[in-house]
């Protein structure tokens, strides 16, 4: 929990170079940075550096995937964040404020989707625009609006249980953006659903980011669905979780899986990795 | 998935079309889970259990040591028809009644509110600790103590401070529902997913009120629910325990027969709390289900 003061400290050390660095990335519009993040879990037998000195940015409106095996640390810089937990070292920027609580200005969708069972879809949207105190017909229309977007209207009033995977995967980004983040923050949001279903969710969520123009950083441990996907790729790798590279993927959208191109980027990101 | 399961496997009815109220099965303590194809087996089962046990009876041929079916239904009926008078406690107004339904008036006065009494603070003590950790740390060594000791053993305190009436045996059943319920709620307020938590906090619920509120209730109440029904059949027991002391009630009934050796009447008032048992577990079964259908 030493967490974001010390985080200056530790950043300054390489002084200057980082400085301008900074400065760079905040005039060309970064979102997200993530400024020399390390973070330790440290127990009475062990001691885990889940990650050390992660540094890259993410601009706005900008689609960036996370990606790298298993156990190097992508859950735990989601988490970071998200605001759901303290960097050991360094520091979160967003807008240029450091990063100290879990906000609505992100939006976070899990693998295992998190939704409430006792709500209906409807209500489950409702959730947060309930505590910003949207109320009457606003919230409704916004409600209907958030609802037509992942293409759940037919579904508003059942329960979470009587959906499918890719359904209650869609509720969870709508819930997401229903209080209008900046950013929607997604750990593995496919990992449980079939290869079809993800390929229609994977068009669904491009549609919905170019149409609501917001920044999505997208963790994921799939090669192709990253490349699929992203502007850039930020790749890492493990023990301690760091960042190998960031790729731009520099294609044209929709993407096809077949071309050469996209076979190119899939390999160089799968030799980063090493597989 | 289940959207389907929902349209296609009505049976005509519209009660029929929602199949996880009848097909919920988890466990079968209740009449009313009874349904067509096993009725048949249970009258099956029901009649040679009254059979073996009216030979049985018939066999021994003295009532106070076994009495028949038949016997112990004419004096369910005697017991259900004899008139008599209850009087309201507090008000005092004096009311027609029956044998049967003043003793389980009485039964009820105590029953209710050390069921109520004892539950809401139970549960209120088990999300109390379920949530704050440092609430747990303070109260466990307290509570691990107090749990193992039976809830008649509270007689004690029962007899010198408010003596064995009403105000002592629904202390003695309030402490059995506090228990019950405490380990429920606590269990389920502990169980409350993270995921759960830290969705909330990102909606933007920055406080432990609505937090408590909005999350944790919500996602405890189906072990709240547990924790209230095993209470409702539990506090049931504790009852008649405590009216063997003396409290008036359906219990007190139970030995006060058997001191005459009206074993007869003994097994009716027997009957009697099977019957109230079934009846206020299927009717909370019942509110369960519809208040928790959101459940898997
Ligand atoms: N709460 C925690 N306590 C201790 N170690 C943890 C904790 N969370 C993650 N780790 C460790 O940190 C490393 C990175 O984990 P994680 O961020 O979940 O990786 P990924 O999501 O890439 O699979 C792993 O070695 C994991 O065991
Ligand atoms: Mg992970």
């Amino acid at each position: 929990m030493a967490g974001v003061s010390d985080g200056d400290a530790a950043a300054s050390d390489s002084s200057t170079a980082d400085d301008a660095e900074r400065t760079n990335a905040t005039m060309r519009g970064s979102k997200v940075v993530v400024d020399d993040v390390g973070k330790v879990y440290e127990s009475d037998r062990q001691r885990v550096e889940a990650l050390s000195g992660v540094r890259f940015t993410v601009n706005d409106g900008e689609f960036v995937c996370l990606v790298g095996p298993s156990g190097c640390g992508k859950t735990t810089l989601f988490r970071t964040i998200a605001g759901l937990e303290a960097p050991t070292s360094g520091e979160i920027r967003l807008d240029g404020e450091p990063v100290t609580g879990p906000g609505t200005d992100r939006g976070m969708v899990f693998q295992e989707y998190g939704l409430f069972p006792w709500r209906t879809v409807r209500e489950n949207v409702a959730f947060g625009l309930e505590e910003q105190g949207v109320r009457g017909t606003e919230r409704t229309d916004r409600i209907d609006e958030m609802l037509q977007l992942v293409g759940l209207t037919d579904f508003a009033d059942a329960y979470p249980k009587e959906l499918s995977g890719g359904m209650k995967q869609r509720v969870g980004i709508a819930r997401a953006l229903a209080v209008d983040p900046e950013i929607l923050l997604a750990d593995e949001p496919f990992g449980s659903v079939d290869a079809q279903t993800r390929d229609m969710l994977h068009q669904e969520l491009l549609r919905i980011w170019s149409e609501t123009e917001k920044t999505v950083l997208f963790v994921t441990h799939d090669v192709e669905e990253a490349v699929k996907l992203s502007d850039r790729v930020v790749v890492m790798a493990a023990d301690p979780g760091r960042v190998r590279e960031v790729v731009t993927v520099d294609l044209d959208r929709p993407r096809d899986r077949t071309e050469p191109a996209f076979g190119e980027y899939v390999d160089r990101v799968r030799r980063l990795i090493g597989e | 998935m289940s959207l389907e399961t929902g349209a296609t496997s009505g049976t005509g009815t519209s009660e029929a079309a929602r199949p996880d109220e009848e097909s919920d099965s988890v466990s079968t303590s209740s009449l009313a889970d009874l349904d067509g194809t096993s009725f048949a087996y249970g009258a099956v089962g029901s009649l040679a259990f009254l059979a073996l046990w009216q030979a049985a009876a018939m066999a021994v041929d003295r009532t106070y040591l076994l009495p028949s079916p038949v016997e112990v239904a004419t004096a369910f009926v005697v017991e259900l028809t004899a008139p008599t008078t209850f009087t309201v406690p507090f008000v005092g107004v004096a009311m027609p009644a029956t044998r049967l339904t003043a003793n389980l008036a009485q039964s009820l006065l105590h029953y209710l509110p050390g069921l109520v009494v004892g539950s809401v603070l139970g549960i209120a003590l088990g999300v109390g600790m379920g949530w704050s950790g440092r609430l747990d740390d303070a109260l466990t060594p307290v509570t691990r103590f107090l749990r193992p000791i039976p809830p008649l053993a509270w007689i004690v305190f029962a007899i010198v401070w408010i003596g064995i009436g009403h105000g002592g045996a629904a202390f003695i059943v309030g402490i059995g529902a506090f228990w019950i319920n405490f380990y429920n709620a606590y269990a389920g307020v502990e169980g409350v997913e993270t995921h759960l938590k830290e969705v909330a906090a990102s909606l933007g619920v920055d406080d432990d009120l609505t937090m408590i509120r909005k999350v944790i209730l919500p996602a405890a109440t189906p072990s709240i629910a547990t924790g209230i029904r095993t209470s409702i059949g539990q506090c049931w027991m504790i009852v008649v325990a405590a009216e063997l002391f003396g409290a008036p009630g359906v219990g007190f009934q139970i030995i006060n027969a058997a001191q005459n050796l009206a074993t007869d009447v003994s097994v009716a008032y027997m009957a009697v709390i099977s019957l109230v048992f079934l009846v206020s577990d299927g009717l909370f079964r019942r509110v369960e289900r519809r208040v928790l259908a959101w459940r898997a």
